[in-house]
């Protein structure tokens, strides 16, 4: 089955500091594909090539391709499409100033759907997948930036499903939030992945041992190596990375 | 029932598209040109300030070439309406717009800094608000309004307690002009200050110092180039007055003597004679080369504040 | 030395006494005990932060009978430091325990330590910083720095309070409704301030209506989409040179742009358009720091959901900072008012006739006509004019300032509101 994303020589440049080189690889569907790797080693900047939010980074030059559905990303025409094909979760929880509501239907909005029927259910349906709906159903016309930080973080996410993506990308999602929600996340994760692939980008070794069904390391821009998980942290190919998971630095 | 609750809901809706789908899909529509629009207006503010030097610049055209630079720049005769011999000399507009200045800075520079620091370092809560308020209020008072003061309350105070002649001096002027000044450099100066970091602070005071000492051996270094950009601010600020020092300078165009001697500034002269003088004749166009050299000299006075906060020209208060 | 009751005993905080027992009594004069006490004090070990003390107490008169045993005279030890000993008392420590007792020991020859029955005598170790002269230098530096600072600040306050007390004051007879709302009239000596007033009301309208717009977006170019390069500091470079343009060069651009290259002549039209440039610059600025207080978190959220730039700045930068462009503008109401050189001789004039009732009180200028303005109406009064009593003259000026401080003072309102109903 053709990958969900397949990138091809991926660099870029922020200035005159590379921050990715040269990196390709291959992301299966259905599936949650794990990323490690030590602070600075390109993690969050290759998340952003993938939804060319790059683009909203001054400076940054990219050179080599990611393909998604058959096109290079960085030839879409329809950069705004591209990205709500894409879900995107942050480090640190943001609620936006709208009601709970809206925040949810932010997205579906903008891309044109008003019906009000239709976007209550599409709220609902985001907000139970996120495990958020029992916490907030009789308050949807509060501020999201009211919630606590790991209802923020669920809303997000249900906010990052409200355009139903087919691929859904996670940044150390998990750093600022409490071990409960945490682990409520996890179990949503490994419901979503029967029909979303899954990008983990996590600094928590564990957590993409728990998780993820392939992984990859990064270290200072470079994919050092890739494999299923369970061999990449028992039997990994390079040094590099046994010193990694065994905790030897990062 | 549960309908009910989320029509409520949507009803109470904050922010997006609330207004209703159709003027959603018409903001939309506007994108690009609103786009483009906002685009242009932000190059705006270049092509105004080119636009000001160019039409000052237009009308005064015709009489550069003719004007005698040397006097111009040397000379303290400045007889535009003479009979006998007509002249162009600003030296002593020039000398009493820089004594109004310095006088003002002279008075303005210390009472200004000393505020900043009091509300930065020395107070908080409410009174620093109620202070910050009455130092923006002060801001607000218009110039014609100080300048009335100078003229009507002022006036009359300094002829009964200084040896003045008349009540509209340099002194009126520079005290004005001082409390005119003195908002701008507070409050670039508390910028200033306040983006030193905590750190220096309890560094310096972790050492035994005292507040006051902290404030002079540590902050001021640290905050030198913000506060020296609030200065120059107050600089500019002073310079380009009009109102205030038309009424309350007088109208003696002569080098000062002494602190109660009338003077007249730049400004003032192109206030006082441009509805007098004959529409697009010499006088007039003569007061607008002055009017380019006004706007040149607050031109620079701006680009090296804006220089300074950035540290060029001077170390780093590091 | 000494009679039979006076018997003394020592309590410490730290070494148990060597004599057991409440009722012991082991010393038949003072200077006996303070010379055990001296032997006690030299065999324990002063640990630094430990508050240690040694009381001598002296028997109470009889058994029943036990008056509150209060330290009577306290001394204390200060062991950190070097040098000569002080007196012991409680601001001038000795030195060293063996500087402590025989210090006692000399007081109490002296007579200078009188124990009464029941009561007691303390010594104690404290670790302290004794407030040497250079720290007690210091610590008035700091507080005559603070008072004089204080008197700086204050210095700003005293002339606004007086400013306005004062017009007030000289303008009390002056002062009526009737004063706002009738015309100036016998050349001006008499009347109000109505038509100057109206005027000064339609240059602000007419100066914010073409500034307002241009400024804020400019201000939204600048934040939301300007990329960082040469050209937009150019163009911050403009903005801060506008906003330091001397105002009599704006009234110079303003006769040579508007008035003559544009031909609209002398008008209200041309004042506005001056006004409105010199307003330009802080509008600007102020919607700036309006969009950059939204948080860049929430921009980024918008982008990863598929939203375009105007979509993000529209649903969601541009409502939370509405407040503060608003204020921002509603201040530059203020400032537009109360210019006067601008105006000088784009169109403001002496003296236009106007009705004095009727629509046309109330709209009496048209965009080509000449208007009155209050600023320019007190500059006249104060200078120009013969014959006006003072009170008008400053009756003038409290309209004046009155109106720039109240819109001045909305804008701050409206600023702290806005501060408490704040999204995020």
């Amino acid at each position: 089955m053709e990958p969900a994303i397949r990138v091809e020589k991926l660099s870029v440049w922020y200035g005159r500091t590379p921050a990715l080189d040269g990196v390709s690889l291959e992301i299966p569907r259905h599936q949650i594909f794990g990323i490690i790797g030590p602070a600075k080693s390109g993690k969050t900047t290759f998340l952003k090539c993938l939804n060319r939010t790059i683009d909203f980074v001054p400076g940054a030059r990219v050179s080599g391709q990611v393909i998604i559905g058959g096109q290079d990303v960085f030839r879409m025409r329809d950069v705004f499409a591209l990205r709500r094909r894409i879900g995107m979760v942050f480090p640190l929880p943001v609620g936006l100033p709208l009601s709970v509501y809206e925040n949810v239907a932010y997205a579906p909005r903008r891309a044109g759907l008003s019906d009000r029927q239709a976007l209550d259910q599409l709220v609902e349906t985001c907000l139970r997948q996120a495990m958020l709906w029992d916490e907030v159903k009789d308050r949807l016309d509060m501020l999201g930036t009211r919630l606590s930080g790991g209802q923020q973080q669920r809303l997000t996410l249900a906010r990052a499903l409200s355009h139903r993506p087919e691929i859904l990308c996670l940044d150390e999602f998990s750093i600022a939030i409490d071990p409960v929600t945490t682990m409520k996340i996890e179990d949503i994760l490994r419901e979503l992945k029967q029909h979303t692939t899954i990008v983990l980008v996590t600094n928590l070794v564990h957590q993409a041992r728990r998780l993820a069904d392939r992984t990859a390391f990064f270290h200072a821009g470079r994919l050092v190596e890739v494999d299923e998980t369970e061999k990449l942290f028992t039997a990994p190919a390079q040094r590099l990375t046994q010193r990694y998971v065994n905790g030897e630095f990062g | 029932m549960p309908n009910d609750n989320r029509e409520k809901a949507s009803a109470r809706q904050i922010g997006a598209g609330w207004l209703g789908p159709r003027l959603d899909r018409l903001w939309d529509a506007i994108e690009r040109p609103v786009e483009w629009l906002v685009r242009l207006c932000g190059y705006s503010a270049i092509l105004f300030v080119l636009a000001i030097f160019v039409f000052v610049f237009l009308e005064a055209a015709p009489v550069l070439p003719k004007l005698d630079w040397y006097e111009f720049f040397t000379s303290i005769q400045w007889r535009p309406t003479s009979q006998v011999r007509v002249q162009y000399g600003i030296l002593a507009l020039v000398v009493g717009t820089l004594s109004v200045t310095g006088l003002a800075m002279a008075l303005a520079v210390p009472l200004g800094l000393g505020a900043a620091v009091y509300l930065s370092e020395f107070c908080s809560g409410r009174l620093k608000e109620v202070l910050k308020v009455v130092i923006e209020l002060l801001a607000a008072v218009p110039s014609v309004v100080w300048g009335f003061i100078g003229y009507m309350v002022v006036g009359p105070v300094l002829m009964e307690t200084t040896s003045a002649e008349i009540g509209v001096n340099l002194l009126n002027g520079g005290i004005l002009l001082a409390l005119m000044s003195v908002p701008i450099i507070v409050s670039v100066g508390e910028d200033a200050l306040k983006a030193v970091p905590d750190a220096y602070r309890e560094a310096a005071l972790a050492l035994g110092a005292s507040r006051w000492e902290m404030v002079h051996r540590v902050l001021f270094p640290a905050a030198r180039n913000g506060l020296l950009a609030a200065v120059l601010l107050g600089v500019g600020r002073a310079i380009g007055e009009t109102m205030a020092v038309l009424m309350a300078t007088g109208h003696a165009i002569r080098i000062p003597q002494s602190l109660v001697d009338p003077i007249r500034t730049l400004t003032a002269t192109i206030a006082a004679e441009l509805g007098e003088a004959v529409e697009r004749g010499e006088h007039y166009r003569v007061l607008f080369v002055i009017g380019l050299v006004l706007f040149g000299v607050t031109f620079a006075v701006n680009l090296l504040a804006d220089l300074v906060v950035k540290g060029i020209g001077g170390e780093q208060g590091n | 030395m000494g009679s039979p009751e006076e018997r003394y005993r020592i309590e410490t905080s730290v070494v148990p006494p060597s004599h057991p027992g409440p009722g012991d009594w082991p010393y038949t004069s003072l200077r006996a005990a303070l010379e055990a006490l001296g032997r006690h004090a030299a065999a324990v070990q002063w640990t630094s932060g430990q508050d240690v003390y040694f009381d001598i107490v002296r028997q109470p008169p009889a058994p029943g009978k036990q008056p509150r045993r209060r330290p009577v005279h306290r001394f204390f030890v200060h062991l950190q430091a070097h040098g000569e000993g002080g007196d012991g008392s409680e601001t001038s420590p000795w030195w060293g325990v063996r500087a402590a007792v025989a210090g006692l020991v000399e007081l109490a020859e002296l007579g200078e330590i009188e124990l009464a029955p029941g009561r007691r005598l303390r010594l104690r170790h404290v670790e302290m910083f004794s407030a040497s002269s250079l720290e007690r230098a210091k610590r008035i530096k700091e507080v005559v720095a603070q008072a004089v600072l204080l008197a700086m600040t204050l210095m700003l306050v005293l002339p606004l309070a007086g400013v306005v007390g004062y017009l007030v004051v000289r303008a009390w007879p002056a002062l009526s409704w009737d004063f706002v709302w009738q015309n100036p009239q016998d050349y001006m000596t008499a009347g109000g301030v109505w038509a100057p007033l109206v005027g000064t009301f339609f240059l602000v309208l007419g100066s914010l209506a073409v500034a307002a717009p241009i400024g804020v977006l400019a201000g939204i170019y600048l934040n939301e989409y300007a990329p960082d390069n040469w050209w937009t500091r150019l163009i911050n470079l403009a903005v801060m040179n506008l906003a330091g343009v001397p105002s009599i060069v704006h009234a110079l651009f303003g006769v040579g742009a508007f008035v003559f290259a544009l031909g609209m002549g002398k008008s209200l039209l041309a004042a506005s358009c001056t006004v409105a440039v010199m307003t330009l610059p802080v509008i600007i600025t102020s919607t700036r720091e309006a969009l950059a207080s939204v948080p860049m978190a929430f921009r980024e959220a918008c982008w990863n959901l598929g939203a375009t730039r105007w979509q993000t700045i529209r649903t969601i930068v541009l409502p939370n900072s509405i407040s503060g462009i608003l204020t921002g503008v509603i201040l530059q109401v203020s400032r537009a008012a109360g210019e006067t050189a601008p105006i000088l001789f784009t169109g403001a004039v002496f003296f236009v006739p106007v009705a004095d009732h009727g629509l046309a009180s109330l709209i009496p200028y048209g965009p080509g006509d000449r208007f009155m303005a209050l600023s320019m109406h007190l500059f006249t009064l104060a200078t120009q004019v013969r014959g006006v009593p003072e009170s008008t003259q400053y009756g003038t000026a409290v309209v004046l300032i009155a109106l720039v401080l109240a819109v001045n003072s909305l804008s701050i309102g409206l600023r702290m509101y806005f501060r408490t109903r704040k999204r995020w």
